[in-house]
């Protein structure tokens, strides 16, 4: 096992394999990855043709002429057939050019999002395409009342916070309920998108510890005196020895529970 | 012919018997694998070169080396301020030794992705080298560590961004103050130690009374820049706790970095704040009793004047006990850092209790590289290394805090173990950016001496954290921006490896979710910009 894990690793720079070019982009090896992609032939070969761009986008140095030549890449790859799985891929890239790789007005970067979310609504991508709309309407958009902000990005509930990416879902509500707080907004929403979170759950063990204090502390907040005993309770029974939080959260379930006695 | 002058036959000679010594050693060196191919040679590298830590190493690899005949362990430690050159020229020529100390500064995601492998699954496994531990035989490497090597951010061991594991640590370190007891005894009477902040104020006042009565050049505090701040981390800290729970956004108990600058920047605190204030002036009463000159003085000038019996008292790392025990040649003493109490009149009323430090997590992680000749055997070797015969055996010479459960803490270290009974940090002004460090340290010197004035430092220096606070927000989303960038790619990777078998909690929908966070904090920072201008 040893020798099979490690030992491969050390292969896998002597004889390339078929994912190389995959594995050394999930791996930050942008420069690499895009020799992989670049070096076998590409002609029909789709998914090689989007790890060309995907690699590309990061190879460095990074410039604006690059961006520019995925940009092309991309919308050659939609082009050619625009419902296959790279297509969909692509589109969902061009968006993120859009929105984080080159300069671009909030009104086509939620276009581009909404293009991912309506073309496929069910795809992995048009999750995360509107978790990243979610967060547009919530930061990007002073022109909006900020209710109409949160509640903008609430509505984008059943695609963002799907349960086929538990982890992204997780993600999304917490962002809601944090986006909120941050407007000073404290009401049952907040406290429900922190329920949803932590049904779905995470395996981030520092994520969901917080997400305990979170409930805790909100539902404190909202006087809903029961529920928050049981989130600091929950918390207590669970936090990792290293939490520096221990002791505040216990204080605050003691004070609380005096409180209203 | 005119002769060379004998000084520079002196100078040539020495040069070339240097370089014959040098050349001899290196050849040494490696002889063993180049006479004996059936030889394994590990090499492991670091860069801490304080008292005790070379010697723990040596005798761990001399106990490996017992138990594997054919393997020879070689420790390479390398100063620090050679380190990261020395490194980034092993790594690309690819000579980099088996093992490498990995620190979160020092390596970022790429030289990590590009140079080291993984070891997240095998920490999952049990370590070997507790097979005779009856209770860690079946636990995990990783829950064979007091912490459990929990995945924060900013630990040396994990990268938040690639989900992996790439470390495994040895030791931990804290903070504490060290005194020469022959001094505290002589002023106060009795060698004993201050419980609140008040008692080590009336300590250092003490000492000096003492040193000025009898004419000795003693003063109550080693200083330096380096020594003064870890002072001061504690008492800002304290002293605003309860603030820093009415500006955590999230709610989480936990005042980040981000949420700290945010809320500056929202006008929500400031230097003026009367907390903030309250741990300014606690530099006021202690202030007084440093060495002279001390802001400009580093801290080997500190831990100087400290051996040589100039200062009674060193507030420094633990990772100098094991240099200051040594060579001290007088009796040494440590404890914390005291702080105050909620009913303290004078600094306690935005203060919850003692700092917790439960939080300290485990250091000297080595990371295995891909250029190994032997990964197998590098990877058995930290085994080894972490196991809790040699994480006792580490300890108990370095000095340092084990980090292994079970492994006790060494009488002489009991003063070092973190404090884990404690309450969450408040508002450190320090903390916010590399600049406001060097911003606090160009005012300090306002908060010392006889005309010391916290509001004098407000006063001065309140225009200067504000601009390197507004900037610090501001460079952090475009560091964000970067790493946000570079995940497009990454999340792209993942995607096609892992579609086949199942997206969800997989590594692609933890690096989204993860994305999503980063983003989500990085937009509300520019919001916070935009909606909050500079003052013209």
């Amino acid at each position: 096992m040893v020798v099979g894990v490690l030992g491969a690793a050390r292969a896998a720079h002597a004889a390339p394999a078929p994912d190389d070019g995959w594995q050394n982009l999930a791996g930050y090896l942008f420069r690499d990855a895009h020799g992989a992609f670049s070096r076998a032939p590409i002609a029909g070969d789709r998914p090689r043709a989007l790890g060309v761009a995907a690699s590309l986008l990061n190879e460095p140095p990074v410039s604006p002429g690059k961006v520019a030549d995925v940009e092309a890449q991309l919308r050659q790859l939609m082009a050619d057939n625009s419902a296959d799985d790279p297509a969909i891929y692509a589109r969902y890239l061009l968006a993120r050019i859009a929105h984080l790789h080159r300069p671009a007005e909030t009104a086509e970067v939620e276009a581009a999002y909404r293009a991912v979310v309506t073309a496929a609504p069910a795809h992995p991508l048009a999750q995360l395409a509107a978790g990243k709309l979610a967060l547009v309407l919530l930061y990007q958009r002073p022109d909006l009342p900020v209710p109409e902000r949160i509640a903008g990005a609430a509505a984008l509930a059943p695609v963002a916070g799907a349960e086929q990416l538990p982890e992204t879902a997780s993600s999304y509500y917490r962002a809601l309920a944090e986006a909120a707080l941050y407007y000073n907004v404290l009401d049952d929403r907040v406290l429900g998108w922190l329920q949803r979170a932590d049904a779905i759950g995470t395996h981030d063990i520092m994520t969901a510890t917080s997400l305990r204090i979170q409930l805790a502390e909100v539902a404190r907040a909202l006087g809903h005196r029961e529920e928050a005993l049981g989130y600091y309770r929950q918390y207590l029974a669970t936090a990792v020895r290293t939490d520096s939080r221990y002791l505040t959260a216990k204080e605050h379930m003691t004070d609380l529970a005096k409180e209203t006695k | 012919m005119k002769r060379p002058p004998l000084t520079t036959v002196a100078v040539l000679v020495l040069l070339a018997g240097t370089y014959l010594y040098s050349a001899g050693r290196l050849l040494l060196r490696r002889g063993p694998a180049a006479v004996d191919p059936s030889i394994e040679v590990i090499r492991f590298a670091h860069w801490q070169i304080e008292p005790g830590v070379r010697e723990a190493f040596d005798e761990i690899a001399a106990d490996y080396m017992a138990l594997h005949p054919k393997v020879r362990v070689e420790q390479m430690d390398i100063p620090g301020r050679a380190w990261k050159q020395w490194l980034r020229t092993g790594l690309a020529g690819g000579i980099a030794p088996d093992l490498v100390e990995l620190a979160s500064y020092e390596n970022s995601d790429e030289m990590l992705a590009r140079y080291f492998s993984p070891i997240t699954s095998y920490l999952e496994q049990p370590n070997p080298y507790n097979a005779d531990e009856p209770d860690l035989k079946d636990v995990s490497w990783r829950k064979s560590y007091v912490a459990e090597l929990v995945p924060l951010e900013g630990v040396h061991y994990f990268s938040t961004n690639l989900l992996e594991y790439y470390g495994a640590p040895s030791a931990m370190v804290t903070v504490r103050v060290f005194y020469n007891r022959e001094l505290v005894k002589a002023a106060l009477g009795e060698d004993r130690v201050p419980q609140t902040f008040d008692e080590f104020v009336a300590l250092c006042a003490a000492i000096q009374r003492r040193a000025d009565v009898m004419h000795e050049p003693v003063t109550p505090l080693a200083g330096s820049w380096f020594n003064v701040t870890k002072i001061t981390d504690s008492l800002f800290s304290a002293s605003s706790q309860t603030v820093a729970l009415t500006l955590d956004i999230s709610r989480d108990l936990e005042l980040t970095k981000q949420e700290g600058l945010i809320n500056y920047v929202r006008g929500r605190w400031s230097l003026a704040t009367p907390a903030v204030r309250t741990g300014l002036q606690t530099v006021e009463a202690f202030g007084r009793y440093l060495a002279s000159g001390w802001s400009q003085l580093n801290r080997e000038d500190a831990m100087m004047q400290f051996l040589q019996g100039r200062a009674a008292m060193l507030v420094t790392g633990t990772w100098d006990a094991g240099g200051i025990l040594s060579q001290a040649d007088f009796p040494v003493g440590a404890f914390q850092m005291p702080t105050f109490r909620r009913d303290d009149p004078k600094y306690g009323r935005w203060t919850l209790g003692p700092l917790s430090e439960a939080n300290t997590f485990a250091g000297v992680p080595f990371g295995i590289t891909r250029t190994s000749k032997h990964p197998e055997r590098a990877l058995d070797f930290l085994r080894f290394l972490t196991s809790r015969k040699s994480n006792a055996k580490f300890s108990r010479i370095s000095t340092w805090l084990p980090v292994i459960k079970g492994v006790p803490v060494p009488e002489v270290s009991e003063a070092f173990q973190p404090i884990e009974e404690g309450y969450v940090g408040g508002v450190n002004i320090r903390f916010y950016s590399v600049e406001a460090n060097q911003v606090l340290l160009q005012y300090l010197y306002l908060l010392s001496g006889s005309t010391a004035s916290a509001d004098v430092f407000i006063a001065r220096a309140s225009g200067a954290f504000e601009r390197v606070y507004r900037e610090e927000l501001e460079r952090l989303t475009r560091v964000s921006r970067e790493t946000l960038r570079q995940k497009d790619s990454v999340i792209a990777g993942f995607y096609q490896l892992e579609r086949g078998t199942g997206l969800a909690r997989a590594k692609f929908d933890r690096l989204a979710a993860n994305q999503l966070t980063v983003e989500a904090e990085r937009l509300r920072a520019l919001r916070t910009i935009a909606d909050y201008p500079a003052a013209k």
